[in-house]
């Protein structure tokens, strides 16, 4: 069972599978940026749009009212490539069939770029993102990853966390063709339909299973974020890239109120003053209190919610992001903790004093000097 | 690199040529294009008819006219106008020379 949307062909709905719809997005998107110097660019892709609906109209019928996705991949095979004619250079392409595969033209300035691959993937896609980005087999890719990871003593699964967040996932065709720097055309679309069969006729049942199940629980959560997505354009490779670098950010930032915030906290509780800075007379240290928390409400209210817009502005809208980014949070928050300790007499003597209350002063020492080295 | 490649640029160069001789002989819609050239060495696609075509239309070559059709939406039928004419005429003729040419080259002189 796959998820059915409605597009509108030049004028009338169609019902597509949700794939068969992106591959059609993608064709028609490609269409568009090769047409954008010609003046009659508008009457062009309606009389494409009215010939893909006229085919479809050919798969469909009283008992059959949605086109396949292999029926449309197996459309736009048939529409060809647009080529803008009147732009000197880009002349005709002729003849399906007839054409050998390696007289198709291979740009070989096909855009390649960076992107996370779910298909496949162990964790989140990065390592298979830099297989196809290099060429070159994945697990050899997750051993590189491995071994670095204990060369650096662990900085570079920090440095794969952040890349888990910063590098986009390559949801369409066209972004997984330019994943592996292929040329994104119709030929592309129907190798990859091939590749779908030869995949499906395997009979390893599990993976097919696993990745039927996998496939689903994608659709489902596209399916929540489509209204927004749709809304506000599909965001492009940048915003991709910005709201995932944001989006640490951001988890640094309240980090470091939080910080400040707890031992402004403690050492108000404690000493009756703010590094140097007393509470008036009169004002009883419960007010003082009190007034701290609703500065701080107010400083995080904001950032919170940016926050959470990085992550619901369609980006890559995971549970599991909101609980990476909590991590991020404490793990810089430790980190801040950590170098207060160090530089800041003030907050040494009072994680001193604390720690003393808790066990011997020195153990700090040697539980960050324990994870750290 | 087989005579179809040798020749592909060629058969692309010929193309526009082509689809004014098929819209001279009779009134068409783009369906009926590609089925004309389907079967030949020029089988083209919509996806690079119909810039061509509106190419051919901004230079004042050919036109079109809406007509119903008894299944689906009304077509675009394309029809060549008085310069579109001329133009087939000289593009006719200068084809004519280029086989004479391609005839004679090669002979004992």
């Amino acid at each position: 069972m796959n998820k059915v949307v409605v597009a509108n062909l030049n004028g009338n709905a169609y019902q597509l599978e949700e794939a068969g719809y992106h591959a059609l997005r993608a064709y028609l998107d490609r269409a568009e940026t090769q047409l954008r110097e010609n003046p009659d660019r508008v009457e062009i892709l309606g009389d494409l749009e009215q010939a893909i609906g006229e085919k479809c109209d050919q798969f469909l019928g009283a008992h059959k009212n949605v086109v396949t996705s292999a029926e449309v991949e197996r459309i736009l095979a048939e529409m060809g490539p647009v080529h803008d004619a009147s732009s000197s250079g880009a002349a005709p392409e002729a003849a399906p069939g007839a054409e050998s595969k390696d007289s198709a033209p291979e740009p070989e300035t096909a855009p390649k770029r960076l992107y996370q691959i779910r298909e496949g993937a162990m964790m989140s896609g990065v390592c298979n993102g830099f297989a196809a980005y290099f060429g070159i087999d994945v697990t050899l890719v997750r051993v590189i990853f491995v071994v670095l990871a204990f060369l650096t003593y662990g900085l570079w699964a920090l440095a794969y966390l952040v890349m888990m967040i910063v590098i986009p996932h390559a949801n369409t065709t066209e972004e997984r063709a330019a994943a592996r720097g292929l040329p994104f055309n119709a030929q592309e679309l129907i190798d990859q339909v091939k590749k779908k069969y030869a995949d499906f006729s395997d009979n390893r049942e599990a993976r097919k299973h696993s990745r039927q199940v996998h496939k689903h629980r994608q659709e489902r959560r596209r399916h929540t974020h489509a209204a927004s997505e749709q809304a506000i354009a599909v965001p492009g490779y940048t915003a991709h890239v910005v709201t995932g670098l944001l989006s640490p950010i951001f988890g640094l930032v309240s980090a470091a109120l939080f910080v400040v915030f707890i031992f402004a906290f403690i050492s108000m509780a404690s000493t009756g003053a703010v590094l140097g800075w007393s509470l008036p007379t009169g004002i009883p240290l419960w007010a003082g209190l009190l007034i701290l928390i609703a500065i701080y409400a107010m400083t995080t209210g904001p950032i919170k919610a940016a926050r959470r817009a990085t992550y619901a502005y369609g980006a890559r809208p995971h549970a599991w992001l909101a609980a990476l980014d909590g991590l991020f949070w404490l793990a810089f928050t430790m980190l801040f903790v950590w170098l207060a300790y160090l530089y800041v007499p003030v907050v040494h003597e009072l994680i001193e004093k604390f720690g003393s209350m808790w066990s011997n002063g020195s153990m700090w020492n040697k539980v960050w000097f324990g994870i750290l080295v | 690199m087989s005579l179809h490649e040798k020749f592909s640029s060629i058969r692309k160069g010929l193309l526009e040529f082509l689809v004014l001789k098929i819209i001279a002989a009779d009134k068409v819609y783009v369906a009926e294009m590609l089925g004309r050239l389907a079967n030949t060495e020029f089988a083209t696609q919509e996806g690079t008819l119909y810039p061509l075509l509106s190419k051919l239309r901004r230079e004042g070559l050919l036109d079109y006219d809406w007509q119903e059709s008894d299944a689906g939406p009304p077509r675009k039928y394309y029809k060549l106008t008085a310069h579109g004419k001329e133009q087939l005429e000289e593009l006719n003729g200068y084809w004519k020379e280029i086989n004479r040419t391609i005839g004679q080259l090669g002979k004992q002189p």
